[in-house]
């Protein structure tokens, strides 16, 4: 078969495009797809689907303002309509989660990377800010980096994933799916070549782990994804950032040198006889890229829809071949336990659970950030430990697990940070996001941020999601919550969750039912 | 095979197939919006989601069975969840009484479920604020009633492989779009109408062309095949008897054409519904003698402007003309075709027949003339389309049919498309092409117009006009230089092969390269690529046949299939794309002047005994005249009586100013036609024969598919079937034929020939039957022939090694461009019937030329201005149309149009083998004019 091993000329063309023109003009677009020898409606579907591309010249000064739950709850309405009138030749544009919830309300200007503080009132060039450190990194020094890998590659590589199964590390990136065996079953497929991804696309309110372990511990992520590679049998490898991550991107390239410097990539690692490169492919933007199957579809130079599965990515991935994606902090998790082994991994937890947990903490809390914490660490902890909650406020409901995940409500503060207790409090672990919601807030208006948000992220592939999310939210705004409305709503959400291609359709609704359900009729 | 329970059953499946697929075999039926099985399956409307026992319900179309699985596919819960979906989708559709599809057609599939669901989507939020778009001249767009099932994309992308239908935006602001968002007018659609034909909802439906689209329930659905190109699609109209008129047509599953069709078959039947049709017979008024052209255009006054549909203006041309009776009419054709007979003898009479019409009465018409009249002056266009291809295969192969379908190109490893400009004239057959190449294969395209189907070559080459010898002779030493030539084969099959190579040893890449204008080491890989390919099939089209050398251009063709030992097994072949409906049908049938049915030689005394057997006369020893000749005949007095079939010589042949002189010389013209055409004008009798709609009849198409074509109409007053025609005609000249039926005709002439032997009306089938076929009882037909040897006196093929010659007329100061004509999309030949269609008249109105941008810079010539052509034999006046498709120093002219003719340009050199006139060769010089 035809199996490619670039990703798509068309995404990285566009961008060079829009980079050179500022947008993408319609005489740009025809010159470009005669060169690519495409059909005219391909660059149509990709460059409009996409919401970094520009079809219009872009104003002068725009200020990008994330509308997403984290930057509602802290006020970003009213800051932008403060700065609005300080700055009138500011045109202002709202956007999706930025992944900066820890400084919300969340701001960037123009495409330069500037960072506005709202809440301060001033702008400053956007940089990675560093925390930590973290108990998470296995040296003490940089000159140890990679020994592990080095280590390793003189084993079994089936080994290794006997380990992670042995530890029962899981996915960080929301789903939860065992590690070993996605790693043994990407292994046992008998077509090459075989990709690897690491799923950087972090996209979801109140979700931003990510972003600070490509700050602080980037090493890990490269090694995590170099240890996976020779677990699985693959020579390639992508990390897919997203675009609005360009001082994370910056960190993460200067750590690609180093290691290739280093012998940690390329050919012959470690005198191995090992092969594995890894590139980094720019998210051209939105929420669903995360979603593994859209985001190949977006390597592919596609609109990032997701595909319908079986099969998975595992046996057909990236050009149909193969393909092991796991998120940042699994890598970086990986790297922990093929370190320092499956005993160490299963401590670190409180009582009877394992591991530890990068965990986002943001909403109407007083310091937003990420922290480290034993898996089975109760919820209310987060804030126990960080400042608790903004202005002293009790706290009404939480969601565990970022925007997709149910609410809880204040007594659910006591739920063990872990993917089965909270499956079975009614939330889920999820990416491990905690946003907390303080007492006195509009929990419908709560709830329907959320669910803007997926109605806004929504691909539009599918029918439930298209058209359902668009619907649930013109349904309470134009009607409100009652017995009609709620009736309507739960048979929606039924009909989202049963028959939507992806995780994004199958909970649009799920959150704000959530705090729908726990609020009196 | 693995094993699942479906509602219950247990059904056994290969591995692979899809849930939807294995309940559809087991009679269970699952709803869907998205889905159709000649599409590949997207999951999106989600309407066909079943339970299989896991939390969320599975899209059953996208599915795939695993064994041991339980689906269920009408559990309460699949249909609720069912009914929101469709509940989700109604609510932003336009209200069925104003839906563009169930106001017309009646069967919009979202309605039926909505009825199916009591889902009205009125639970929900209406947003109704998406814009129509009616720029297309044959398709209305709906956005509002889209609900983006990706149905259209992937017929335009996958089927038609015209790739226009995107989809815009993201979400729930997702529209379906044509290239950049552009109206679909204004876009690149072809109008090929197969988004239309798949849309489930009122988002893209058909416009109504000459009468209102109504539900096919209440319209009889008639099986027949387009009457346009040798592809010869299947299809169905649906037709409306209580007002005699065609409401739509559907494509049609055929091995061939596999449903699809193009915008002549889909929108462009509705000639045979124009007001001018002939009704009544008529007679050349005294008045209007001595004879001539009676219209402007016709006497050459024309000035390219477009008059009112671009037609004959009937005002200018009836009066010359007095209604008749039939009984008057045929009385006076039979009358003065006997009295030439008797005075100037057999051979100073012609008939030209038509590839238009079906196989009968192909048949007929040469009976007539050879048996009744005794003269072998009888051809059609086919002289003008591929006899040099004929003649060449003839020669080479024995035969002169296509080796292998169209359709066989899905197995080729690399396909040669050599002059054709298949997207406009063979639109079918270029969607398997461009479906193939997709699949795999490699697409070789050589031509001096860089033709659309060049944009999905994998290798296109522009050569020079007039240059194919060169140029494929050095392909052909490449081949044999890099030991790539077949040797195996050439030793069991062919012979004079030593002649072949010393031929094309003597042109090198380089030497070819300064002939042909392609560099040598593209020469060199392409050649390279045929040798090394394990099967390749040459498709050709008239830029190879239409020249005075096009015999031997054909004949490289073949030497290099057989060189590489392309014959023969699937995947591989020589393929002539034929133009007509039946230019395969007619020539098989005997409307060739040097052939009997069948290709059986009248100069054979063997068969014209056996001819003369069964038609009862003595017949003439002597090859007729063909076309160009039997023009030149009645310039030169020589042939005084002509009877014409179907065909418009007018336009058609090259040196309109010649032929307009020796129409009007003729003592006596009979045009039998659907319309009064070009040259009609300068008959004494018009007869008013039935179009190809009002008939029954077997047409075979490029494949040697045999097909009935069904009558869908009533023919319009006292019209006739043209077979009817020419036997009353035969009987009053005292040649009685007595037929009551196409299908008896067919029998006569089927028993005289071996390819259509065994072939019959009861096994024609729903889709036709192949010829040869052994057994049409159970077989298609051979697709592929000469698997084993050819049907030559030695049983071999022959290489016929060809000299590169220049073109008889090159590019001087005087005249320093090169014209070349040829066909469009939207038009047919001499443009009777398409200009009549409305749908096509609308898209492609009037004349041009298309030039170069380079050569139209150097002349100071604009877009859309108007320019004169002329060549040394007369000169037009057009709008120029600029495009970088034409080749630098060429310039392209469709010869539709009667208005700027063509071939009042064209030169009447023959071919000596094919006897084909040089129609893609001759020189010019524009003239810009500077007027307002």
């Amino acid at each position: 078969m035809g199996a490619k091993s670039e990703p798509s000329a068309i995404v990285s063309e566009l961008t060079l495009l829009q980079e050179r023109d500022g947008w993408l003009s319609e005489s740009g677009l025809r010159d470009l797809a005669a060169r690519l020898r495409l059909p005219l409606h391909r660059l149509e579907s990709v460059s409009t689907f996409y919401t970094h591309f520009r079809r219009s010249p872009p104003e002068e000064r725009e200020l990008a303002v994330c509308r997403d739950l984290p930057c509602a709850l802290a006020g970003g309405e009213g800051a932008l309509a403060r700065l609005s009138e300080r700055e009138p030749g500011l045109k202002l544009r709202e956007v999706s989660c930025l992944g900066r919830c820890d400084r919300a309300p969340a701001a960037q200007l123009d495409d330069g990377g500037i960072e506005l503080d709202l809440s301060r009132g001033e702008s400053r060039p956007l940089a990675a800010r560093t925390a930590g450190p973290w108990a998470a990194e296995l040296y003490s020094d940089r000159a140890e980096h990679y020994s592990t890998l080095r280590s390793r590659l003189a084993g079994d590589p089936a080994a290794c994933i006997r380990e992670l199964e042995d530890a029962g590390l899981r996915g960080m990136g929301g789903a939860g799916f065992p590690t070993g065996r996605k790693w043994s079953l990407v292994a046992a497929e008998a077509s090459e070549p075989r990709y690897l991804i690491c799923n950087a696309d972090e996209s979801e309110p109140g979700t931003f782990k990510d972003r600070q372990i490509l700050t602080d511990l980037p090493h890990l992520v490269i090694e995590g994804m170099a240890l996976a590679a020779r677990s699985v049998g693959a020579r390639r490898g992508w990390v897919f950032i997203r675009h609005e991550y360009a001082p994370e991107r910056r960190r993460l390239a200067a750590e690609l040198e180093r290691a290739y410097a280093a012998g940690a990539l390329g050919r012959d690692i470690f005198g191995s006889g090992f092969d594995f490169d890894v590139d980094v492919f720019v998210s051209p933007g939105g929420y669903i890229l995360g979603e593994e199957t859209a985001l190949l579809e977006c390597m592919e130079g596609r609109r990032g829809e997701p595909r319908n599965k079986p099969p998975f990515p595992g046996s057909k991935g990236l050009w149909g071949q193969p393909t092991l994606i796991n998120n940042v902090e699994t890598f970086v998790h990986a790297a922990g336990i093929l370190s320092r082994g499956a005993e160490w991994w299963r401590g670190l937890g409180r009582g009877e659970f394992a591991g530890h947990k990068f965990v986002s903490v943001s909403g109407d809390v007083e310091r937003p950030q990420v922290v480290l914490v034993p898996m089975g660490t109760p919820l209310g902890e987060l804030l126990d430990f960080w400042g608790g909650m903004r202005d002293g406020r009790a706290p009404s409901a939480v969601a565990p697990g970022g925007a997709s995940s149910n609410f809880l409500g204040a007594d659910g503060l006591d739920t063990p940070l872990d993917f089965e207790a909270l499956r079975e409090a009614g939330s889920m672990l999820g990416s491990g996001a905690a946003i907390f919601v303080a007492e006195g807030r509009d929990l419908t208006e709560v709830g329907l941020n959320v669910a803007r948000f997926f109605r806004n992220e929504s691909c539009g592939k599918c029918v439930p999601c298209r058209v359902g999310s668009h619907k649930a939210v013109a349904l309470v705004e134009r009607e409100g919550v009652n017995p009609r409305t709620r009736a309507k709503l739960e048979e929606l959400d039924a009909t989202l969750s049963e028959t939507s291609i992806c995780g994004l359709g199958q909970v649009a609704l799920a959150p704000l039912l959530s705090l729908l359900r726990g609020a009196p009729e | 095979m693995i094993e699942l329970t479906i509602d219950g059953r247990r059904v056994r499946v290969p591995e692979g197939t899809t849930i939807w697929d294995a309940a559809r075999g087991a009679g269970i039926d699952i709803p869907t919006l998205c889905h159709d099985p000649r599409l590949s399956p997207v999951g999106v409307c989600r309407v066909c989601v079943v339970d299989v026992g896991a939390p969320a319900l599975a899209a059953s179309c996208v599915r795939p069975c695993e064994a041991g699985m339980e689906v269920e596919t009408s559990s309460a819960r699949v249909e609720r969840r069912r009914g929101e979906l469709v509940e989700l989708l109604m609510s932003d559709q336009p209200p069925p009484e104003s839906d563009a599809r169930e106001t017309s057609l009646g069967d919009n599939a979202l309605l039926e479920l909505a009825r199916r669901y009591d889902a009205w989507g009125g639970s929900l939020p209406r947003q109704a604020d998406r814009p129509a778009d009616a720029s297309s001249p044959v398709i209305a767009v709906d956005h509002q009633a889209c609900i983006l099932c990706d149905r259209c994309v992937r017929a335009c992308d996958d089927v038609q492989s015209n790739e226009v239908i995107g989809r815009s935006g993201k979400g729930y602001a997702a529209r379906i779009a044509f290239d950049l968002d552009a109206p679909m007018g204004d876009s690149t659609c072809v109008a090929c109408g197969e988004c239309a034909a798949v849309c489930p909802t009122g988002a893209l439906v058909d416009k109504p062309l000459d009468s209102e689209l109504r539900p096919r329930e209440r319209l009889d659905p008639v099986d027949s095949v387009c009457p346009y190109c040798g592809v010869g699609c299947a299809l169905t109209y649906h037709v409306d008897r209580a007002r005699n008129r065609i409401v739509f047509a559907e494509g049609r599953d055929s091995p061939g054409n596999q449903k699809r069709l193009c915008v002549k078959g889909r929108y462009g039947w509705d000639y045979a519904q124009h007001p001018q049709r002939l009704t009544t017979p008529l007679i050349r008024r005294e008045s209007a003698y001595p004879k001539g052209p009676l219209s402007k255009d016709v006497r050459g006054e024309h000035d390219g402007r477009r008059k009112p549909g671009g037609i004959v203006d009937y005002a200018e041309v009836l009066p010359a003309f007095r209604e008749a009776s039939w009984d008057e009419a045929l009385e006076l054709v039979a009358r003065r075709l006997s009295g030439i007979l008797r005075e100037h003898g057999p051979d100073a009479t012609a008939g030209f027949g038509s590839a238009k019409c079906s196989n009968e009465e192909a048949y007929l018409f040469q009976k007539m003339l050879r048996a009744g009249w005794g003269t072998n002056n009888v051809d059609h266009c086919t002289r003008l389309c591929h006899a040099s291809s004929v003649a060449a295969l003839r020669e080479g192969i024995g035969s002169g049919a296509v080796t292998t379908t169209y359709g066989d190109v899905r197995n080729a490893e690399v396909a040669l498309l050599a002059g054709t400009n298949t997207t406009a004239n063979h639109p079918v057959a270029a969607s398997f092409f461009k479906q193939a190449r997709k699949r795999g294969t490699k697409l070789i395209v050589v031509d001096p117009r860089r033709a659309p189907i060049a944009e999905h070559a994998d290798y296109y080459c522009r050569i020079k006009p007039g240059t194919d010898v060169a140029f494929y002779n050095a392909v052909m030493a490449v081949i044999i230089d890099a030991g790539l030539a077949d040797s195996g084969y050439i030793e069991r099959f062919t012979e004079n092969y030593s002649e072949l190579r010393e031929t094309v040893a003597r042109y090198t890449p380089e030497t070819a390269a300064r002939i042909c204008g392609v560099d040598a080491d593209t020469i060199r890989r392409i050649g390279l690529e045929l040798g090394r390919a394990k099967s390749s099939i040459v498709y050709w089209g008239m830029g190879i046949s239409q020249h005075v050398y096009g015999t031997n251009n054909a004949r490289c063709l073949i030497a290099l299939a057989l060189l590489t030992g392309n014959v023969g097994k699937p995947g591989s072949g020589l393929h002539p794309l034929r133009g007509q409906n039946n230019v395969q049908g007619a020539s098989d049938a005997g409307l060739i002047p040097m052939m009997y049915p069948d290709y059986q030689p009248v100069g054979d005394p063997e068969a014209r005994a056996k001819f003369e057997r069964a038609w009862g006369r003595p017949l003439n020893p002597e090859p007729g005249l063909t076309v160009v000749e039997i023009t030149r005949g009645a310039l030169e007095g020589r042939i005084k009586g002509m009877y014409v079939m179907g065909e418009n010589p007018f336009l058609s042949d090259p040196d309109v100013n010649k032929v307009r002189k020796a129409l009007a010389t003729l003592d006596f013209l009979a045009v039998q036609d659907i319309f009064l055409t070009e040259t009609a004008e300068f008959a004494d009798v018009i007869l008013p024969a039935g179009s190809y709609m009002e008939k029954l009849g077997t047409y075979t198409n490029t494949d040697r598919r045999v097909q009935i074509g069904r009558p869908a109409l009533e023919p319009p007053g006292q019209a006739r079937i043209d077979w009817r025609i020419t036997a009353e005609i035969s009987s009053r000249m005292g040649y009685p034929m007595h037929y009551d039926s196409p299908e008896q005709i067919f029998d006569e002439m089927a028993a005289l020939t071996e390819n259509y032997r065994t072939l019959r009306y009861a096994n024609l089938g729903k889709t036709g039957k192949l010829w040869p076929n052994p057994d049409p009882e159970r077989g298609d037909g051979s697709e592929i022939l000469f698997e084993d040897g050819f049907p030559t006196p030695s049983g071999r093929a022959r290489f016929v090694p060809a000299e590169w010659t220049a073109a008889p007329e090159l590019p001087d100061e005087e005249f320093p461009l090169v014209l070349n004509t040829g066909r469009l999309l939207e038009h047919w030949h001499t443009g009777s019937m398409t200009r009549r269609a409305v749908a096509l008249d609308r898209i492609e109105p009037e004349a041009f030329v298309g030039v170069h941008p380079g050569d139209a810079e150097a002349l100071g010539l604009a877009e859309g201005q108007r320019v004169r052509v002329v060549s040394a034999r007369g000169s037009v006046v057009l709008k120029a149309r600029l495009t970088e498709r034409e080749c630098p120093g060429a310039v392209f002219m469709p010869f539709h149009f009667r208005e700027a003719a063509a071939n009042l340009l064209t030169l009447d050199e023959l071919d000596p083998d094919g006897k084909i006139p040089e129609f893609k060769f001759c020189a010019v010089r524009l003239e810009p004019l500077r007027e307002a």
